[in-house]
């Protein structure tokens, strides 16, 4: 480290620890990902059902049953749909949809009550007996992930069952109840090198998702064709630096605020002469 | 055997007596206000499902009717900072009302979002542990705490004087609590100095209108730093509800001061009407100002690419009622009109259609910038739709009549009538 940047990360350092976004060295290799191969999954939903098992959530009629389209709720937090490619039917795959463990999560940065936290290991988890249920995170998320739990009246979704990983060295319920190996449970960097294993075996064009979008996913999904389409949602390709941008926005407001206290001013001043005609009036 | 009744009761029996339509009207807010508990009773024994179905949109007429509310009460802060903070003597003899009503509508409309919360209990214990500075409903939060107590101060500091004055009136336990209240007993000390300085109230001013104006820009901080809701993103809602604030605050406040006027028979003084008058080409002005802005949303949206979808909902889509004949016509173009006629002509009834028709339109046009802001982008399988349901309508329908029952009780109770203000020094 030269001094120059060594100049850079300590004037950098007070701003960035206050908006929280300090990167701890090297957090890249110490950091879980899964992966999500639509192409090998043959739709049998047992990690949808071992995903409700492991996490008592409740099962719906019927939801179970393969080829039935499914949608994320507070009780669904993995759903496996048959996607097909709207340019070529022949394109197809069952994808799997849950929480993408945003490396930069948005839900986070908005979370009133910093009831969402980024783990130093990957998952993004929800503390439910913290989250007062504002549905911000549903909002911010690029994803549209975060459901809200009617009954608990609290926002719900997948955690990478941290609470297993972590304290057992278990794989994800679902992962482990996968019967093809469609999904795998390794760092992240393993996980990326095992997509592009896949995707050059399998020898015709695919995508994975996961690698840039929304700055980058701990979930890692190798789909037949572009997400948008498949008529998923197509989170965008960029880095964007949250804070930042939110400062520039609300800066806009102060500005406009400063602007509108000006204009009252001068209005107060131009009208001055009205409050003396007024006070004659009320006289009379 | 009957008991004697106290001085207190009489006078609000005679009250009572003398205008049977209040009975109506205190009834009719008690009946609303009843099928609204009875929705709360409901969705906290059964489901909170029951107050909105829509999963996908999951903010919806309740967060609308929010900003409706706060919007107003934060306009009128603005419109209050004119007398209070920058001197103009005839917007002061207002302050009074404006400072209640400011508080009221804001209370009210914070109401409406706890009752929307899924644990509305866990939200202060929270946001004073663990606040997180990187969120806008965090700050927003923050600040309008901040602005209500400075404006219980305000209110109080207007009020001091009416208090001693009826505490003197009073007897027993009524002259206790209001002797209280008027902090009697600090006179002659170091705090009663502070309190009695003739720059207090502007200080305390220009703290409610700085905490009021930045509570409200970042309430559509709130939206625009959702950046994956195109219609909502980028640095125009921050200034759209500065300004939508201040036209909504007017025109509430035209409509609030006349009405209650006409309704109690008394006849607007030459001065209030001049101000009236005034005020309501203050409000063309900003009218056309916010027309100019929404002009400037629409070209900028359909410039760029990846917000096309959104603002073509509003021009050409479901939407498009809402925004060509309520936020166009009836919240911007026709109103103009209207008042730039009546303000021309006098008429005062032409000034409080225009008003009326704003105060319709803005809520319309905050209905529309909720529900079409969550309908794009989503997930596919068509465009969710989005209907209020019968459970909602009657919690916002308590909501606002609890509102309009204290806004009553206050204009009996509390001195509001325009008069000259005591910050003059």
């Amino acid at each position: 480290m030269n001094r120059r940047r060594f100049l850079q990360l300590m004037a950098g350092a007070p701003v960035a620890a206050a908006l929280g976004t300090v990167n701890v060295a090297g957090a890249d290799t110490l950091r879980y990902g899964m992966l999500a191969d639509s192409i090998r999954c043959i739709g049998c939903k047992r990690c949808m059902s071992a995903c409700k098992r492991w996490n008592n959530l409740r099962v719906e009629r019927d939801e179970l049953i393969t080829d039935r389209d499914t949608h994320l709720s507070a009780n669904n937090w993995k759903i496996i749909n048959l996607r097909a490619d709207a340019k070529n039917r022949a394109k197809r795959g069952y994808v799997q949809w849950s929480c993408q463990h945003c490396i930069e999560p948005a839900c986070a940065g908005v979370c009133p009550v910093t009831a969402i936290k980024k783990l130093a290991n990957g998952p993004v988890v929800i503390d439910e007996k913290k989250c007062i249920g504002c549905r911000y995170c549903f909002q911010a998320c690029p994803w549209k992930v975060p459901q809200f739990d009617f009954e608990k009246r609290v926002t719900r979704k997948c955690h990478l069952c941290y609470n297993r990983t972590l304290l057992n060295y278990q794989k994800p319920a679902c992962v482990a109840a996968c019967p093809v190996g469609a999904l795998a449970f390794d760092y992240r960097h393993e996980i990326i090198l095992e997509a592009h294993r896949r995707v050059e075996r399998l020898k015709r064009p695919s995508y994975i998702m996961g690698l840039a979008e929304a700055g980058g996913t701990d979930l890692i999904t190798i789909l037949p064709a572009e997400p948008k389409d498949l008529g998923l949602i197509a989170a965008p390709k960029k880095v964007v630096n949250h804070n930042l941008d939110k400062i520039r926005v609300t800066a806009s407001g102060i500005l406009a605020a400063s602007v509108i206290a000006g204009a009252m001013y001068v209005y107060a001043q131009v009208t001055r002469d009205r409050d003396e005609e007024i006070d004659d009036q009320k006289a009379e | 055997m009957i008991k004697k009744q106290s001085k207190h009761i009489q006078a609000l029996l005679d009250t009572v007596e003398r205008s049977p339509r209040l009975v109506v009207w205190i009834s009719v807010f008690c009946a609303m206000i009843f099928l609204a508990g009875y929705a709360i009773l409901a969705s906290l024994l059964t489901s909170m499902e029951i107050l909105e179905f829509s999963v996908k949109i999951p903010w919806a007429t309740m967060i609308a009717t929010y900003i409706f509310l706060v919007a107003i009460g934060s306009g009128l802060c603005i419109i209050n900072a004119l007398g209070s903070v920058f001197g103009m003597q005839r917007y002061e003899m207002m302050t009074r009302r404006m400072a209640f009503l400011s508080l009221t509508t804001i209370l009210f409309g914070m109401l409406c979002i706890v009752l929307h919360l899924g644990h509305p209990e866990r939200m202060p214990i929270y946001n004073a542990i663990s606040p997180n500075f990187r969120s806008a409903i965090s700050w927003m939060g923050m600040l309008y705490s901040i602005y209500m107590g400075v404006v219980v101060v305000e209110l109080w500091l207007l009020n001091r004087e009416d208090l001693a004055r009826r505490a003197e009136n009073s007897e027993g336990l009524v002259k206790k609590i209001l002797t209280l209240l008027t902090l009697e007993k600090l006179r002659g000390t170091r705090i009663g100095a502070v309190l009695e300085d003739s720059r207090l109230p502007r200080v305390v001013a220009l703290l409610a209108f700085v905490s009021g104006a930045s509570a409200l820009s970042m309430l559509g901080s709130v939206f625009a730093h959702s950046e994956s809701r195109l219609l909502w993103y980028g640095p125009y809602y921050p200034v759209y509800f500065l300004v939508s604030a201040i036209f909504s605050g007017y025109a509430f406040l035209i409509v609030v001061t006349i009405v209650t006027y006409r309704v109690k028979n008394n006849e607007i003084f030459r001065g209030l009407k001049a101000v009236i008058f005034e005020m309501a080409q203050v409000l063309a002005l900003i009218l056309a100002v916010g027309f100019l802005l929404i002009i400037i949303r629409l070209a900028t949206g359909l410039l760029d690419p990846t917000s096309r979808g959104p603002v073509m909902l509003l021009i050409n889509g479901p939407f498009s009622i809402g925004f060509w004949g309520f936020e166009v016509g009836l919240m911007s173009v026709l109103p103009i009109y209207v008042f730039i006629w009546a303000a021309e002509k006098k008429s005062l009834n032409g000034v409080l259609t225009g008003s009326i028709m704003v105060l319709v339109g803005t809520f319309v046009m905050r209905y529309q910038f909720i529900v079409a802001g969550q309908v794009y982008p989503n997930i596919p399988h068509g465009l969710p739709s989005y209907w209020p349901t019968l459970m909602e309508v009657f919690v916002i329908g308590g909501v606002i009549a609890a509102f309009l029952l204290v806004y009553t009780l206050g204009d009996m109770f509390l001195s509001l009538k325009e008069e000259k203000s005591p910050h003059v020094t």
